[in-house]
């Protein structure tokens, strides 16, 4: 009897250990090699992969695009339809423009903070970016674009640890920011009393305002999905 | 021997065939329990080899020392001490030791006596 009952429980326990066994490795197998079992340096190297990827394909939006503007010249109506179109992508920013304007070159101060000074004074801000666009489209801008990102109706311009985030695209300093409009008004804009200029060099913010008779905005590259709008009739 | 084996391969088995899924969230506690039972199985082998193998003992300790692992992991987790390494070293070299000794005990040396 004391046999059998020494028996049983080593059936037990050797049952026990053989499922825990089991449901362990089963377990391990359903892990799919995910994002914690991989290597910093295996990650950089994806994301360089999907980067590459990411711009090969920008290259054949590119392409494919020009193939529709050709399409759209066949016929009368296409043509109406597609000069339309054309005129919408450059108000919206999906196409490159360009024409007279104003440069404005940005950069951190190159005052040295006394001891005591916050540093993050003499640094460009995301708000000092949005306070001069802002400036420049109440002035009349047409299109602008802030370090090769066009400014549309989605863009944001906000703190991303240290660089600034464009079109969810990291910008750094120095900051070139390009509007397309009248160039005299633009820089008046700016240069007004009590207006962004003056806040803006009372840190020792670099500030560079340039005149152009012809300058270039590059079109949006980002991908807009709406998601959630939809036209009204 | 042989129903040992027999209820470690009927184990396997259910464990391979039954439609139960380990939650993640005690993935961590299984391991270190499975260590804990491993540690208390070659106990149990040792102790059976040099004749001081007793059944309540080894069932007790194959139980209680998977809960203990578990409960000290979690605990662990619970007031951010890393005690899962604690159960993890101990545990890992117990087995190393008992290993040792069951190598000894088959190779019929008296345990300790020699440097090799």
């Amino acid at each position: 009897m004391q046999s059998r009952l020494n028996q049983a429980a080593m059936v037990l326990v050797a049952a026990v250990l053989g499922l825990m066994l089991s449901l362990g490795i089963r377990f391990q197998r359903t892990l799919p090699p995910t994002l914690q079992n991989r290597r910093w340096d295996e990650l950089a190297v994806l994301l360089g992969q999907c980067e590459a990827e990411r711009d090969a394909l920008r290259l054949e939006v590119g392409s494919l695009r020009a193939a529709l503007a050709e399409a759209g010249q066949s016929t009368e109506e296409a043509r109406v339809v597609s000069e339309e179109l054309r005129q919408l992508r450059l108000v919206s920013g999906f196409a490159p423009g360009g024409g007279p304007g104003v440069r404005v070159t940005l950069n951190d101060s190159q005052r040295t903070g006394q001891a005591g000074e916050d540093p993050n004074l003499f640094l460009l801000h995301d708000d000092d970016v949005l306070r001069v666009v802002n400036e420049l489209a109440a002035a009349g801008a047409e299109a602008i674009s802030i370090n090769g990102q066009r400014h549309i109706a989605t863009t944001e311009i906000r703190c991303a640890g240290p660089a600034i985030s464009v079109n969810n695209t990291r910008v750094t300093p120095p900051i070139q920011i390009m509007a397309v409009g009248d160039p005299a008004t633009l820089e008046s804009a700016l240069r007004m009393r009590g207006g962004v200029l003056e806040i803006l060099t009372a840190l020792g913010i670099q500030v560079k305002i340039e005149q152009l008779a012809s300058l270039e905005v590059p079109a949006f590259t980002g991908n807009l999905r709406l998601r959630y709008l939809q036209a009204v009739q | 021997m042989v129903w040992a084996v027999i209820g470690l391969l009927a184990g396997l088995v259910a464990g391979v065939y039954l439609p139960v899924e380990l939650p993640a969230a005690f993935a961590r506690y299984h391991s270190v329990a499975l260590l804990a039972a491993l540690d208390s199985v070659f106990g149990g082998w040792r102790a059976s080899l040099d004749g001081s193998f007793h059944t309540l003992v080894f069932v007790t300790g194959f139980f209680g020392n998977a809960l203990l692992a578990a409960a000290l992991t979690f605990i662990g987790d619970r007031t951010g001490v890393e005690l899962y390494l604690a159960a993890v070293f101990a545990l890992g070299v117990r087995i190393f030791f008992n290993l040792g000794a069951i190598r000894r005990l088959l190779l019929h040396l008296p345990p300790g006596k020699h440097s090799l």
